[in-house]
């Protein structure tokens, strides 16, 4: 085996019992990749991410997380959702959800330790949140949450960051500061960002990664706006457009 | 007198620190179903001649595992199963202390509470339901705190959440039994949940909120004891209207102050 394969998925099928969502899965991600994974809503994105953290588990098939099953390397993941499920009004601090991240890595009774704050405080540092770290979350803007939610997926000193739209609410100059950090993690980190918006993650990414049931991988020079175009044409569409890379 | 006092005081402490996670978690409706099915096991051990707290103790938490269970695996009719099980444990109760000889009074005080009966015994048993409380919320603070903030976070970074949420609901079972001692079963909610209410009005952070929450309930328990005595009134909805009161209030001026 490839010794510096990260994510290797062959051969996976799953369903949640009804019709397939996702169809003959195969990817191999490298360590320090930059994939961006595009495809419709309702495309089995978020399903295969699920996968991967070992929340799901296939039908058939197999997949390899640094070389374990997913559930063995979960913490090994640093972990950014799509949508934030928790309540803007909880009573939380920046530095108290930012250590967050440090469950699974620390000890399992008791407070938060002294390394699990220097890793907070380094992760705080690293997307430049560390000036917010005693405003509570309610009070931050779209921008700054997101990149405090970075650093709570970077807490965990992951060999492996899943971003699931980074930036889906947040204006253009935001965006581009976060995929400019992205890009400096990238340097130690591989990393998988769900996106719509490949066009403009394009000079970040080595690799997009077209879901709709099935995948497809580009690399990003063959990426031309009738690639996009096929991937979110209707269906059928889809199931033709598909190339061996 | 004293006794009262001093129980409102150890109930305040079980009553913020669970409150507040309640309140957060907004699962204050599953501790109602808790603390009202509670009366089953009441009944039962009233009926078998024992001490109700021990019925009580019971009843709450098996209901707490009962109902954890319905809200983590029947989600689509959660609501609808907990009513169930919420009437269900209360006519239980009924039944029983029915055929208990000379139930009328009991029933009063197990529906309402009544503070000044509390007996040194009592005492010791809420004492020490606190401190394991303490001691269970110390210890795993950073999973509850993970659970009630982000429960997918916390399930991927490895947290076993159902095994951490069913020890949850039994830290609000335990914290009904003692506050039933306080208000009675019917009013276990508004105590539970209110002095967190309030403080949550107040604070950005959650250790804040349960500390405020805990002063918060001991001058509801004391300050509702004071007023009702001189005019020899129930002290468990005297309590609960103070608090009701300083929580709309609370509401009233914090909206007000938003806007202005």
């Amino acid at each position: 085996m490839n010794t510096d394969s990260v994510i290797k998925i062959k051969d996976l099928h799953f369903s949640y019992g009804g019709p397939k969502i996702l169809e003959d899965i195969e990817i191999d991600i490298q360590r320090n990749e930059f994939i961006g994974m595009v495809g419709p809503n309702g495309s089995g994105k978020t399903t295969l991410l699920k996968i991967i953290m070992g929340v799901l588990t296939p039908d058939r098939g197999s997949v390899k997380v640094l070389g374990n099953p997913p559930s063995q390397s979960v913490k090994e993941i640093g972990y950014m959702p799509q949508l934030t499920p928790f309540s803007r009004d909880f009573p939380i601090s920046v530095e108290e959800v930012v250590l967050m991240g440090r469950l699974g890595k620390t000890s399992s009774i008791g407070l938060f330790n002294k390394t699990d704050h220097l890793a907070a405080e380094k992760a705080m540092n690293d997307v430049e949140v560390l000036d917010l770290r005693k405003r509570s979350i309610g009070s931050l803007s779209g921008g700054q949450l997101q990149r405090v939610l970075i650093a709570r997926a970077l807490t965990c000193e992951p060999k492996i960051m899943i971003l699931d739209e980074p930036t889906a609410n947040v204006d253009m100059k935001i965006e581009k500061d976060i995929f400019e950090l992205l890009k400096q993690l990238n340097e130690t980190i591989t990393i998988i960002v769900v996106t719509h918006d490949i066009g403009f993650i394009s000079q970040y990414i080595n690799r997009v990664a077209c879901i709709n049931r099935t995948l497809v991988c580009h690399p990003t020079s063959e990426l031309t706006g009738e690639t996009i175009e096929n991937m979110y044409g209707s269906h059928v569409h889809m199931v033709h457009h598909h190339h061996e890379d | 007198m004293q006794n009262a006092i001093i129980g409102g005081v150890l109930a305040s402490i079980a009553c913020g620190v669970v409150g507040s996670y309640v309140v957060v978690k907004r699962i204050g409706y599953l501790a109602g179903g808790i603390a009202h099915s509670v009366l089953g096991g009441m009944g039962i051990a009233y009926y078998l001649g024992r001490p109700p707290i021990e019925g009580a103790l019971v009843a709450a938490l098996v209901f707490a595992f009962v109902l954890g269970w319905v809200s983590l695996r029947m989600q689509q009719q959660e609501d609808t199963v907990i009513g169930a099980l919420w009437a269900g444990g209360m006519a239980v109760g009924i039944l029983f202390i029915s055929q208990t000889p000379g139930y009328n009074v009991d029933l009063m005080s197990f529906l309402f509470g009544n503070i000044l009966m509390i007996s040194s015994d009592d005492l010791l048993w809420i004492g020490g339901l606190d401190v394991l409380i303490l001691l269970i919320v110390f210890l795993f603070y950073k999973q509850f705190l993970a659970l009630s903030f982000d429960e997918e976070f916390a399930r991927l970074r490895g947290i076993p959440v159902e095994r951490f949420y069913l020890l949850f609901l039994s830290l609000v079972a335990l914290t009904v039994v003692i506050l039933i001692q306080i208000v009675g079963l019917i009013l276990v909610i508004a105590l539970l949940t209110l002095p967190a209410a309030v403080s949550g009005l107040y604070v950005r952070s959650l250790n804040l909120m349960m500390l405020i929450a805990t002063f918060l309930g001991i001058f509801f328990t004391t300050g509702g004891l004071a007023l009702s005595y001189q005019p020899d009134l129930p002290p468990g909805p005297t309590i609960i209207l103070l608090a009701g009161a300083f929580y709309l209030l609370s509401l009233f001026i914090t909206r007000f102050k938003k806007r202005a």
